[in-house]
């Protein structure tokens, strides 16, 4: 066959042949960049675009008491959300005014009106729109069933399960316990890879915020995959969150309640230590409050009428609280004297007035104790001896025997709000009052009046010392290691203060601390006169510690205004060593 | 009839054939990720053009292109050149274009006519002459087009257009002034949107040098996400940025049919991801396995298209041939490398694979006529 001639050659036919070649081989090229080296960076932002990632908040661990009974635990809280994809309009406005409606709606089929307003529902769109915006928080069982009867038409709304902290022993060691608020679950600093955060429960107080880190649940992780528009289109959970452990306190809600009956109508605080290992038995603070008002939240109002109380409830008046100790420091005073050679047999009498210089000071016996030794000035709360005493040995041995104590200082007990109280000095008193340190100074402080100030708290550690020997660092989370401090004081020094303090109570003025009571209870009364004239108040205290002789048991209760320590505060103490014992 | 079945190019007819497949399962998965029910069955009305195509499709390539060429390009042509006016006038505006003339789109058609009218006449076309009255026959409908507006269809008929002069030997020294100007004119354009949009360029400047150029708004715009891909992500680089994570995204075996993630979470511009956009979505789903497949599918259409050229006798079945594969190599060529960043975007569909039924009857039209000359180019008369 000849071919007929023709201007296009074969050459460029071939020609275009290659170009169509060279063009899908430059296409495959380009092609393998985009899809096989750059997969991993264009997965990477198909992922970033599309995936929303939400830290979950685990639940709370429970706080339990010594033997197990629970002191704070969660309840499943059902709320009822709004799905915004269900209502997607052309524009955002739009969008917004759908969800309003159907959330009206909504209401009126299960009898709630929409708690959130156009506004609310605005902010959620533009920022939260992929997640579920909580219409009803919390809805009672009749709600629930109204909505879950009519669920098959109320398109986009659904219910989600959180939990809300439960005290179900109400006031019980409210003071302790502390409460809880929500926050958005916390990650490392830095950590950006999460788009939103559920909100969880966090301590705000007490316990619940000591040891909050301990008691919060492991974040878990949800995604959820969001179309152009970031409307969400399917989730899936990623990790589950974990729950929280639950935190075992040495407090016994038997001795707690003993001790808040104690504390009914008063305001006052009441201390409750293992002195041998530290565990704090009871910690009870009055007046106090029911901690299952502030579950879920706490109301304005409530919260108002709570802070501006007089009385001041919200103060933990057992940890945080300071009050001249009174005479509840004279064994301090006495330790002090045996400590630089005071003899305690020598004899002092007492007329029932001591004056020093321009000072007098009154005893609490009108006429005089008459003859006393150290042993029976602390039995009978003689405060001339002790004034007598401090004036024979100085600021300084008083002051140390104080801090030897642990007074002035925190305890270092498991807890946020612990005061240091106060043991003034010389140097203390030039810095805090720009005066100098008076000689009147000196036996005011014997007796634990003036400026020195203590909380219950460490005057219970204090009451154990005197039994035990040791210092100990208290503690409110059981299974801690023993924190104690030998105190350096001579067996002989401590015979003599052990035989007065158990004076106190076999007879002197704290006998009705220990009347009902199967072992031997020492112990000391304080009466500590606080303000002038018309405001005069005296705050009235009891420590103690049982058995005498290797106590197991130490206590410290304040209540303000009362009559005196054995009268007012011993009894109380006999009540609650009564439970113990 | 043996004979007849021996030229027929089977390979083509082939390639074709998976093409429509691959290209209706792609309309499908795209048309689902619509919201828009009225898209989820157009993959049925895809096939079904698909079947009136096949007809025009073996009509063509048994009737003797020289018959179809001698009787009928130079009425097509004229009528191509009416419909065009036409549309201009009383056409449908789609997206920013009048592109519509009643259920139709007379740019595509006109393609195929005047690629077929210019094939019957270029032989003839000689010296300065020769080369302003090509001039004018290609000038006049790319002109049209390009007044809709449809850059792309433009740009594919243009360089299908000059190969067949070039290839027809027509005045070679005015042609290769042309591809001069052109590549002179395109490298000016390129350097003048980058002096005026590169980080740090004022305003002013700005405005003086965009005041100068022949371009709307919109294509500077395409020029300098071209250019720039990395910057304003959420305005005009939004698709070509969507366009990448779609096809990167697929990575080397794709996320499985139907099952493109950017495509129906409508990351990928859906206005346009049944059409331009559609290689997208069917690389993301296929992976570069199927982008592979799929090149070598349309290579197998193209190269064979070019290789039938060889076969004919006569200059006419040759520069018809080679104007069809090449009319159809740029749609492909283009339609892919806009969408990873190789070309400026520009909107023209990819081959069978865009959901387009004036643009898939002309196509299979087009390559009715090749087969007609692999049957009919050996005889002689």
């Amino acid at each position: 066959m000849k071919r007929e001639a023709s201007v296009v050659s074969d050459l460029s036919c071939w020609a275009t042949m290659a170009v169509f070649a060279i063009g899908l081989i430059v296409l495959a090229v380009r092609l393998k960049e985009v899809q096989v080296d750059g997969a991993a960076d264009y997965n990477y932002e198909n992922a970033r675009q599309s995936v929303r990632r939400i830290q979950t908040a685990g639940m709370r661990g429970r706080i339990l008491d010594r033997n197990g009974e629970i002191l704070a635990a969660n309840r499943h809280s059902l709320s009822i959300v709004c799905h915004p994809e269900f209502f997607q309009k052309r524009t955002w406005e739009a969008t917004t005014e759908a969800i309003a409606q159907a959330i009206g709606k909504t209401g009126e089929e299960i009898g709630l009106s929409s708690p959130i307003d156009e506004r609310l529902i605005r902010r959620h769109v533009n920022q939260s729109l992929a997640m579920p915006l909580v219409v009803w928080r919390d809805v009672s069982e009749g709600v629930l069933a109204r909505f879950l009867e009519r669920q098959y038409r109320l398109d986009g709304f659904s219910v989600v399960e959180t939990e809300e902290r439960v005290y179900p022993q109400g006031s019980l060691a409210a003071h302790v316990i502390g409460f809880v608020g929500r926050d958005f679950v916390s990650s490392e600093a830095g950590d950006t890879r999460f788009n939103f955060s559920d909100r969880e429960l966090r301590g705000r107080s007490g316990i619940e915020i000591y040891y909050d880190s301990y008691l919060r649940g492991c974040p878990g992780e949800r995604q959820l995959l969001v179309d152009a528009r970031g409307f969400a289109i399917r989730e899936r959970t990623v990790t589950e969150a974990g729950r929280g452990p639950d935190l075992r306190l040495t407090l016994d809600i038997g001795i707690q309640r003993a001790v808040e009956r104690q504390l009914v109508g008063e305001k006052g605080a009441c201390v409750v230590l293992d002195p041998r290992d530290g565990s704090v038995l009871a910690c009870a603070s009055a007046p106090t409050y029911n901690l299952m008002d502030f579950v879920p939240v706490l109301s304005q109002d409530l919260y108002e009428s709570l802070a501006k109380n007089p009385a001041k409830p919200l103060l933990n008046r057992a940890c945080g609280g300071v009050y001249a100790p009174g005479s509840t420091f004279k064994p301090l005073t006495a330790l002090a004297g045996l400590s630089v050679g005071f003899p305690p047999d020598d004899e002092y009498y007492c007329s029932g007035l001591f004056t020093y210089g321009t000072m007098k000071l009154r005893c609490s016996s009108r006429w005089g104790h008459g003859p006393v030794s150290m042993r029976s000035a602390l039995a009978k709360s003689c405060n001339p001896y002790f004034c007598n005493m401090s004036v024979d040995i100085g600021t300084n041995a008083i002051v140390r025997m104080a801090r030897e104590f642990g007074l002035g200082s925190r305890t270092g007990i498991d807890f946020g709000a612990d005061s240091a109280g106060v043991v003034p000095d010389a140097e203390w008193k030039q810095r805090v009052y720009g005066e100098r340190w008076y000689p009147g100074d000196l036996p005011q402080m014997s007796i634990g009046q003036g400026m020195l100030l203590a909380s219950p708290l460490q005057m219970a550690r204090v009451a154990g010392a005197l039994g035990t020997g040791y210092l100990v660092t208290p503690h409110f989370r059981a299974g801690q290691a023993v924190v104690r401090k030998r105190l350096e004081i001579p067996s002989g020094d401590w015979a003599i203060v052990r035989e007065g303090l158990r004076m106190v109570v076999n007879g002197g003025t704290g006998k009705r601390g220990g009347e009902g009571i199967r072992v031997p209870v020492s112990g000391k009364t304080g009466t500590a006169e606080v303000g002038v004239g018309e405001k005069k108040r005296k705050n009235t205290w009891f420590i103690a510690y049982a058995p005498s002789e290797n106590p197991t048991v130490a206590v410290a209760m304040v209540i303000e205004n009362g009559q005196s320590g054995g009268g007012t505060t011993a009894p109380k103490v006999a009540e609650i060593l009564k439970v113990v014992f | 009839m043996v004979s007849y079945l021996k030229r027929f190019n089977w390979l083509m007819f082939a390639a074709m054939l998976v093409l429509i497949a691959v290209g209706t399962t792609a309309i499908w998965s795209a048309g689902n990720a619509r919201a828009e029910t009225v898209f989820h069955g157009m993959w049925k009305n895809n096939l079904a053009t698909a079947a009136v195509g096949l007809v025009i499709y073996l009509t063509l390539s048994i009737v003797d292109y020289r018959k179809i060429l001698d009787w009928l390009s130079t009425p097509a042509y004229a009528v191509a050149i009416v419909m065009l006016v036409l549309v201009l006038l009383v056409g449908s505006t789609v997206y920013g274009g009048r592109r519509w003339l009643w259920f139709f789109q007379p740019s595509e058609i006109s393609k195929l006519c005047v690629i077929c009218f210019l094939a019957n006449v270029a032989e003839r076309l000689r010296g300065f002459g020769g080369f302003c009255l090509a001039g004018l026959i290609i000038g006049v409908p790319a002109f049209l087009i390009l007044l809709e507006p449809d850059l792309g269809t433009t740009l594919t008929l243009v360089p299908a257009t000059l190969l067949m002069l070039f290839v027809a030997r027509v005045w070679r020294r005015g042609l290769l002034t042309i591809f001069a100007v052109g590549a002179v004119g395109a490298m000016v354009v390129l350097g003048a949107v980058y002096e005026a949009e590169k980080p740090g360029a004022s305003a002013e400047r700005r405005e003086r040098i965009l005041r100068i150029l022949p371009l709307k708004e919109h294509q500077i715009r395409r020029v300098k996400v071209f250019l720039f891909p990395e910057e304003d992500l959420m305005g005009a680089g939004y698709n070509l940025r969507q366009a990448k994570i779609s096809i990167g995204s697929g990575g080397f075996s794709g996320k499985g049919i139907g099952k493109g993630e950017t495509n129906h979470l409508k990351y990928l511009p859906q206005a346009i991801s049944m059409n331009d956009f559609i290689f997208c979505v069917y690389a993301e789903e296929t992976g570069f396995v199927g982008s592979l497949v799929l090149l070598a599918l349309f290579g197998m259409l193209v190269i064979p298209g070019a290789w039938v050229a060889t076969t004919s006798a006569d200059g006419r079945g040759r520069l018809l041939a080679l104007g069809i594969s090449t009319l159809i190599f740029a749609h492909v060529y283009v339609n892919i490398a806009m969408s990873i960043g190789l070309v400026p975007i520009t909107g023209l569909p990819l081959p069978f694979i865009s959901s387009g039924r004036t643009f898939l009857v002309t196509v299979m039209a087009g390559l009715g006529l090749i087969q007609s000359v692999s049957i009919h180019g050996k005889e002689t008369r």
